[in-house]
């Protein structure tokens, strides 16, 4: 499945650990859909099914983020630098309604609620791991 | 799966910042401060990291797993994956490791994250690396004086308090070096740095969250 250029949501963009990994990661596992990997452009959705849905619950942010299973294919752009990676969906998260109206900013433009958790690979692509949070633009 | 080519209109700078730092490890160049391409800050480096329409430079690289020798300035890295990488660190190498650091705090047994461009002597030419730093999604369990205790999934998990470094936001507030306002039972992400040696994480940042 090729990555696409339909806009599909804007938001927070975090990242996570999962798979074969080192340290408290190491016992991450691969996630809801059995094959993520922290070396791997990857990436968690909170709507990969209904009951990743219950857990994260976005809705209670406002977001009525849409339905995408595992291996759905995303192309994550940040908003400022342009810059962009391509994931496919491997795990549940981020759990959204824990940080509702979180904002993360560029430029004087900011994106609220955490809508997508990238593995440290793909969020290395287009960011700083040490920034933790990055404003992007999600196509399909 | 295919990987999207940007049309970033600052692409030039990445392109340009690439074959800088390819020079730079072919070379052994000295590079002191900023340079004409610009702050050599790990965001400066991710600022437009457009994959290269120049065949002679190659796409960017990562690699992770467990430091298991150094050799100069060459790190021997065994994967999680079972697999082996040599990262070269230049002068050019942005590091983090709790805080913005030299090559001189990177130690055998650390774990590490890293972002660079694969070299034709088969290691990586490393643009930045992320030395220990872990991004957990944690629950708090108790609290100390100096530490916090969180659940971690199904484990346990200390957080350690470094004077100074020591961050917090609460519900989507600025950073602030207070954490009175933690409490036991909220969910928290921590940003922070692994220690190999007791398997605790120095905090650097702490989002808590509802």
């Amino acid at each position: 499945m090729a990555c696409g250029s339909t806009s599909l949501w804007a938001g927070e963009a975090t990242w996570f650990c999962c798979g074969s990994s080192w340290g408290p990661c190491s016992s991450t596992g691969t996630g809801a859909c059995g094959t993520c990997q922290s070396s791997a452009h990857q990436a968690a959705w909170p709507n990969a099914s209904a009951a990743c849905f219950s857990i994260t619950r976005p809705d209670l942010c406002g977001e009525s983020i849409p339905r995408r299973g595992c291996g759905a294919v995303m192309t994550v752009k940040h908003q400022c630098s342009g810059s962009s990676v391509c994931v496919t969906v491997s795990d549940c998260g981020p759990r959204t309604k824990s940080f509702c109206g979180e904002a993360t900013c560029c430029n004087g433009t900011c994106r609220t609620n955490r809508v997508i958790d990238l593995t440290p690979a793909a969020f290395s692509a287009i960011g700083n791991l040490s920034s933790g949070m990055l404003p992007v633009y999600i196509y399909e | 799966m295919s990987s999207p080519r940007s049309t970033s209109a600052s692409g030039g700078r990445g392109l340009d910042r690439r074959r800088f730092l390819t020079t730079a490890a072919l070379g052994g160049a000295t590079i002191v401060g900023a340079s004409a391409l610009g702050g050599l800050d790990a965001d400066a480096a991710f600022a437009a990291p457009t994959p290269s329409l120049d065949p002679a430079v190659p796409a960017a690289a990562f690699a992770e797993g467990r430091i298991t020798a150094i050799n100069g300035s060459v790190l021997e890295v065994a994967a999680s994956n079972g697999g082996r990488h040599l990262i070269q660190l230049t002068n050019a190498t942005s590091i983090w490791k709790l805080e913005p650091t030299t090559a001189e705090a990177v130690k055998v047994g650390d774990g590490l994250y890293a972002r660079g461009v694969p070299m034709p002597d088969g290691t990586m030419a490393a643009d930045a690396l992320w030395v220990n730093i872990v991004n957990l999604a944690v629950t708090v369990r108790g609290i100390a004086k100096d530490r916090l205790h969180f659940a971690h999934g199904a484990h346990g998990l200390v957080g350690r308090v470094v004077p100074g470094t020591t961050a917090a936001s609460y519900l989507a507030g600025a950073l602030t070096s207070d954490l009175s306002q933690v409490r036991i039972g909220q969910s928290v992400q921590v940003l922070g740095a692994w220690r190999p040696e007791d398997g605790s994480v120095d905090i650097a940042r702490m989002t808590v969250g509802h």
